[in-house]
């Protein structure tokens, strides 16, 4: 028997989606606070981590699920199981929830006693045989209504953080979530580690990424893989609004430091790309520093603030420049 | 993580392993009901029982194919219900075993399903509960569900006010999710809020920690709960006292087992048809199950995949 | 900040107004969502000139999301999706604009506690996003209303601010309705204390807008007899008394909407092109929207320095 996610054999393909958001709280929760929020069972403990920063992250649990899968051709593929969802907190000020599972080759064409899929936790079984790809482009596109939806899952866990006592529901800036949802197919034979097929930015709050991760690849290292370019897209996201709802160049400097102190006092120093990554894994970052170049555009981003904020810093010499002819 | 120089404790989660018998057969559980009855109700469980166990041994022995490890043990419910003391009931108890030829090799309070030294057994299993998804589930968030009650299946919908100018929906029968054509449904209370606040755990869900203990299952942090203290000197005056799980051969083979089986009166039917749908959608801790898992294959002994499966009863008539 | 718009009687121009108070903002470069509350007669997808849009979406409306049935409701850029020829072209510096609409089909209905947490998760959620969110209630007494009292009473929310706009016609009817839903048994100050307001507190967050106001100086009546504009001050004054004997008066209006010919016919966004170009809209209404529109935020409007 299998007990472990990662020893199943028969899982073709992983996928699951990633809720980043700013945790609505005035001060961000400090590592304790952390791993009281994210504490979702009594007897696992919560994952804390100070180096190379403040990261902590909560014990999976499991959602089941009997439904179709979304596939791109339109076959109705059901499938039963369970899908896993954990959250995690960087630096007491981002929050993410993240759902993923794997699914199995084939099954038999009937729902077996729950118990079986209860130890395989993380793993859908299909009905008969998985058609891989279609199902991969399906979960990519979307749910439709009564289909498998990760998102939800994510969502549900969301909420319930959410409503925990802990916070005061009063963020210090305003911000927007994002959402990433993510399939990861097995690399072709002989293609070596795991490749970034595809990472699309779809609308203002949905990126979609399609992987390819050597067969027998650990979800949960995948998942991770997911919530850190997640977390550092959502980063980016963030200050290029706040730069854009800045009114740079008016005259009103007050309204300008206004609008760029959240991203010093919150976000500035988030910026710490495969912190926890699996080497291999994190190797796929060396692509997306080359194009688009992430932390190429996060310096350049920070520059533009400190320089903005430097020069309102000094608002008598900034009037002269302005008056001199 | 591999070959990692810089480590973080903290960062690590581990499981502690727990030594495993082949079975874990159990003798019989203890209310005060039983207790009022007298000695006599005891001696007449035992001289049941010793039959049952009998078969139970051979079937393993058949089973495993060598000299199985088996240890037994009895359950007193001090949860429900404070009646007498250990340094009173405990040397009869024994002493009704022993005269139907039967050894107790292990004695639980039942206290200790809900709490064990500190941690806190029941409301961890119960932070464990997956529900098993009726046909349909796609991830939404379940209706808001009965808290504190479990399913084998779909309930009726609850009646609720409808929108301005829609229909009410008639009733709906509720249907077993592992029905074959009809529904043996079964919907089980876990717990109830006692008067001062607080959860008062139900019997059955108890008994499905039991179960989950005796199953070697059990972690809190990784590490192993309920775990048997050796017996020393006289029994206690108070329940509390006494350790939650007490060892009293010291040569017994390992409390905990690859399954179990529970000799009860037929009137214990229901409670342990209930601990078998609370188990089937319990999520164990996964390193544990690993433990189980690998030193089963490595002994070559077959355990079911499904924890319910791993657990069997004999029901005799009687009270 | 929260701004829950509400009226007693239909036809007061609520959702209208609401609406285009809504679009002003986005002008203004506040990020801005529209959640219709109004669950009896859903219609900001008119306003916003989305039906397109809409017809997607008839299960996953805010009915679908409190009832449980959907945990994401709906949502419609506005800017992107709207048919509006002028709309569609989003003006720089805008703020977004993103309508929240009611399932299509969906009634009234009654909420309980999870109905309650749920709205409170989504208020709560749109907080974290948007500068301001206009909620549109049912006219009345009613599910919707009760739901959101409690809602700002929750101890989640007791960072969220909100306030409060009565909208109401010029007429008797209207003006004594609008004060009895404040005032009276069971309207909103009644309501909120029920739910854990301080009845003061709820006293100052609420503002009344006089919609569909006919001025008697303005172009319209430029026709009318002496006698007929005599009467017509007369009746002017004597509202102005009765609204404030009935604790509506100047001091708690946070605006005036002339009586727009436009809105009569068509529930629509009234854009600086209705005004310039086409010359179909006047300019007072749209200075008047844009001026409550400001007022919504400036805190000397809301009894504060």
């Amino acid at each position: 028997m299998s007990a472990g996610e990662n020893h199943d054999e028969g899982i073709v393909l992983l996928c699951g989606e990633v809720r980043t958001g700013l945790l609505p709280a005035h001060q961000a929760l400090d590592i304790r606070a952390a791993a009281q929020l994210l504490r979702l069972r009594a007897d696992e403990r919560v994952l804390v981590s100070e180096r190379p920063n403040l990261y902590a992250r909560s014990p999976d649990t499991l959602t089941g699920v009997d439904c179709p899968l979304p596939s791109a051709s339109g076959a109705k593929v059901r499938a039963v199981g369970t899908v896993a969802v954990r959250g995690t907190l960087t630096e007491g000020r981002v929050l993410q929830t993240s759902a993923r599972l794997g699914l199995a080759a084939r099954g038999p064409d009937h729902r077996r006693p729950w118990g079986h899929y209860l130890v395989r936790p993380g793993t859908l079984e299909p009905f008969g045989r998985l058609p891989r790809e279609a199902v991969a482009e399906g979960v990519l596109a979307g749910a439709r209504r009564g289909e498998l939806d990760v998102g939800l899952i994510a969502d549900g866990l969301l909420t319930q953080l959410l409503r925990h006592p802990l916070l005061d529901q009063h963020p210090p800036f305003k911000s927007r979530p994002t959402r990433l949802r993510w399939t990861a197919l097995p690399a072709e034979a002989g293609a070596g580690g795991p490749s970034i097929e595809r990472l699309t930015l779809a609308e203002d709050e949905l990126r979609t990424l399609r992987l390819r991760v050597p067969p027998g690849a650990d979800p949960a290292e995948v998942a991770g893989l997911c919530e850190d370019l997640a977390l550092h897209d959502w980063l980016l996201t963030t200050v290029v609004r706040l730069l854009d709802g800045s009114r740079l160049g008016s005259a009103d400097g007050t309204a300008v430091v206004r609008a760029l102190r959240p991203a010093v006092d919150h976000l500035l120093h988030l910026w710490m790309p495969r912190a926890r990554l699996e080497p291999s894994l994190a190797a796929l970052w060396d692509v997306l520093e080359e194009r688009p170049g992430f932390t190429r555009q996060w310096q350049v981003l920070v520059r533009r603030i400190r320089d903005q904020l430097a020069l309102h810093a000094i608002p008598a010499l900034h009037q002269e420049a302005v008056m001199a002819p | 993580m591999t070959e990692a120089v810089f480590r973080e404790t903290a960062a690590e989660p581990r499981t502690q392993a727990v030594p495993l018998s082949h079975l874990s057969l159990e003798l019989g559980h203890l209310y005060m009901e039983d207790f009022e009855a007298g000695p006599e109700r005891l001696r007449r469980h035992f001289a049941q029982v010793v039959h049952w166990a009998e078969a139970v041994r051979e079937a393993t022995r058949a089973a495993t194919g060598k000299r199985p490890r088996i240890s037994t043990c009895f359950l007193i419910d001090d949860y429900f219900t404070r009646f007498s003391t250990p340094r009173e009931l405990v040397p009869i108890l024994l002493a009704e075993a022993e005269r139907a030829g039967l050894t107790v090799d292990y004695l639980a309070r039942e206290s200790g399903c809900a709490e064990a030294e500190g941690a806190p057994v029941a409301e961890a299993v119960a932070g464990r509960l997956v529900e098993s998804p009726p046909p349909g589930a796609y991830g939404a968030r379940p209706p808001a569900g009965q808290t504190g009650w479990l399913a084998n299946g779909e309930r009726s919908p609850a009646a609720r006010t409808p929108q301005a100018m829609k229909k009410a929906i008639p009733w709906q029968a509720p249907r077993e999710t592992a029905a074959r054509q009809h529904s043996v449904f079964l919907d089980v209370e876990l717990w109830s809020e006692r008067p001062g606040g607080g959860k008062l755990w139900s019997c059955p869900f108890l008994a499905a920690v039991w179960q989950l203990a005796r199953l070697g299952l059990l972690r809190d942090e990784g590490r192993a709960v309920l775990t048997p203290r050796p017996h020393e000197g006289p029994f206690p005056d108070d329940w509390d006292e006494m350790p939650p799980l007490l060892q009293l051969q010291s040569r017994a083979a390992p409390f905990a087992a690859y399954r179990t089986c529970s000799v009860l009166p037929n009137r214990f039917v229901p409670v342990e048809h209930a601990v078998r749908v609370i188990l089937d959608q319990t999520e164990v801790d996964p390193g544990a199950l690993g433990q189980v898992a690998g030193r089963s294959a490595g002994e070559g002994v077959a355990v079911p995949d499904s924890v319910a499966d791993r657990i069997s009863y004999v029901f005799y008539a009687g009270q | 900040m929260l701004v829950f718009a509400a009226s007693d009687k239909g036809g007061t121009g609520r959702s209208v107004t609401s609406a285009n108070l809504a679009y002003q903002r986005a002008l203004l470069g506040d990020h801005v969502a529209y959640v219709d509350f109004d669950f009896g007669s859903p219609t900001a997808a008119a306003v916003f000139d989305v039906p397109g849009a809409i017809r997607g979406i008839q299960e996953n409306g805010l009915h679908s999301y409190l009832e449980g049935e959907t945990n994401e409701p709906a949502k419609i850029d506005v800017w992107r999706q709207t048919e509006h020829p002028v709309l569609r072209n989003r003006p720089n510096q805008a703020g977004r604009l993103v309508l929240f609409p009611g399932n299509i089909s969906g009634g009234e209905f009654a909420t309980d506690d999870e109905t309650l947490e749920r709205c409170v998760d989504l208020l709560l959620r749109l907080n974290t996003e948007f500068d301001l969110i206009v909620v549109d209630l049912s006219a009345g007494r009613s599910y919707a209303m009760d739901m959101v009292l409690a809602a700002t009473a929750h101890p989640r929310m007791r960072h969220v601010p909100f306030r409060w706009l009565v909208f109401h016609r010029w007429t008797r009817q209207h003006v004594i309705a609008a004060a009895g839903l404040v005032h009276k048994d069971h309207g909103i100050l009644d309501c909120g204390a029920g739910h854990g307001h301080h009845k003061d507190t709820l006293r100052g967050h609420i503002r009344f807008v006089r919609a569909a106001v006919p001025d008697p100086e303005s172009p319209l009546w430029s026709q009318v007899t002496p006698a007929q504009a005599a009467w017509m001050q007369a009746c002017d004054e004597a509202l102005r008394r009765l609204a404030s004997d009935n604790r509506i008066g100047d001091s708690v209006v946070l605006g005036v909407v002339p009586l727009e010919p436009i809105l009569q016919w068509r529930e629509q966004l009234i854009t600086e092109e209705d005004v310039l170009s086409k010359q179909i809209a006047n300019k007072e209404t749209l200075e008047a929207l844009e001026e409550i529109a400001r007022r919504l935020t400036d805190d000397t409007h809301w009894g504060r320095p």
